[in-house]
């Protein structure tokens, strides 16, 4: 039996990096591009769910690792947004994908692609995904004894490297996440849950995986979300 | 391209505790101003207060300040909505 899905890789700045992939020999692709940070490992499960799904429907799916991310060999200190961002596209043209699915800070790394049809799921801009990062470094700070403040830290990625939440981010990255507004492309459509308020094409049913405190799938919305990425791709 | 729709800051409160504890709709309806949270809640830890913090900034369009948050506000779920309640008409 052939396990399903499975890694492949693509290749970029030199090095090769690991890409799952579902149903490859299938001439309709779509590229998942993944949440950043924590927010990638608490939604995994969830999109690997929905790369099965899609391969029930003769879609074929690539998953890439962002560089610096997952089992990448480079540290994610040296990346920049720039890498991220080149590396999808990368990928993209190494396994011939013209449809892009990226799920909320994956919609910033996609940005560069404008060519492309573009389905994002609860796009998010970078300074929230900061935000939430700062805030559990000032909880740890607190826990040990030290006062600091989102502006504090803010100010120290100006000038180097900064660890938060357990990912050293170098200051380019930083202040690239930082300034990173929801792109707006010209062939898109927007997905939200339905408890979310924000202007959508569609909204599907399912909880905000990413804020859980223990990573977690929801069937259901794997589902939901590998239907309405079939409906998007067409025949 | 559905349009914007206001949620009040009780409903914000409620969906967040919701996707953060993984409860179903019913069970976070259980919740009533005296319900205890940090403490009483092992799932509530620091970080996933932090996502609570930014996801209502989101969601309910309001900055938080360091300085508004201390322990008190996440003892019960009355607190946070009040809370909430405040920053929308700030």
């Amino acid at each position: 039996m052939t396990l399903s899905p499975a890694f492949v890789d693509y290749e970029f700045a030199d090095r090769k990096e690991l890409c799952l992939c579902a149903a490859s020999a299938s001439s309709r692709r779509v590229m998942i591009v993944p949440p950043l940070f924590d927010e990638m490992n608490r939604m995994r499960k969830m999109l690997v769910d929905v790369m099965r799904s899609l391969e029930t429907m003769d879609i074929g799916s690539f998953l890439p690792d962002l560089p610096g991310s997952n089992e990448s060999l480079i540290a994610l200190e040296q990346i920049t947004m720039s890498d991220w961002q080149n590396a999808v596209q990368a990928c993209a043209r190494q396994h011939e994908i013209s449809h892009v699915a990226s799920f909320r800070g994956g919609a910033l790394v996609v940005a560069g692609m404008q060519t492309a049809s573009h389905w994002i799921f609860s796009p998010v801009k970078g300074a929230t995904i900061l935000r939430t990062m700062m805030r559990t470094r000032v909880a740890a700070d607190r826990e040990a004894g030290l006062t600091t403040s989102l502006a504090d830290l803010t100010a120290q990625a100006k000038t180097g490297s900064i660890e938060l939440a357990g990912n050293i981010l170098g200051s380019e990255l930083f202040a690239q996440l930082n300034a990173a507004e929801i792109p707006d492309m010209k062939d898109q459509r927007i997905i939200r849950l339905e408890s979310d308020g924000k202007p959508a094409d569609a909204q599907i049913p399912g909880s905000a995986l990413w804020l859980r405190a223990e990573p977690d799938d929801d069937p259901a919305m794997s589902k939901a979300i590998a239907r309405d990425i079939a409906g998007w791709i067409g025949e | 391209m559905q349009n914007e729709v206001e949620l009040t800051p009780e409903a914000a409160v409620r969906a967040v505790m919701r996707d953060i504890l993984g409860l179903s709709e019913e069970q976070v309806a259980e919740f009533t101003a005296e319900t205890e949270l940090f403490g009483a809640l092992p799932e509530l830890d620091s970080m996933a207060v932090a996502g609570l913090l930014t996801e209502l900034e989101d969601r309910l369009d309001i900055m938080i300040e360091d300085d508004e948050v201390d322990g008190e506000l996440f003892e019960t779920f009355g607190n946070l909505v009040a809370f909430a309640e405040m920053k929308v008409t700030e």
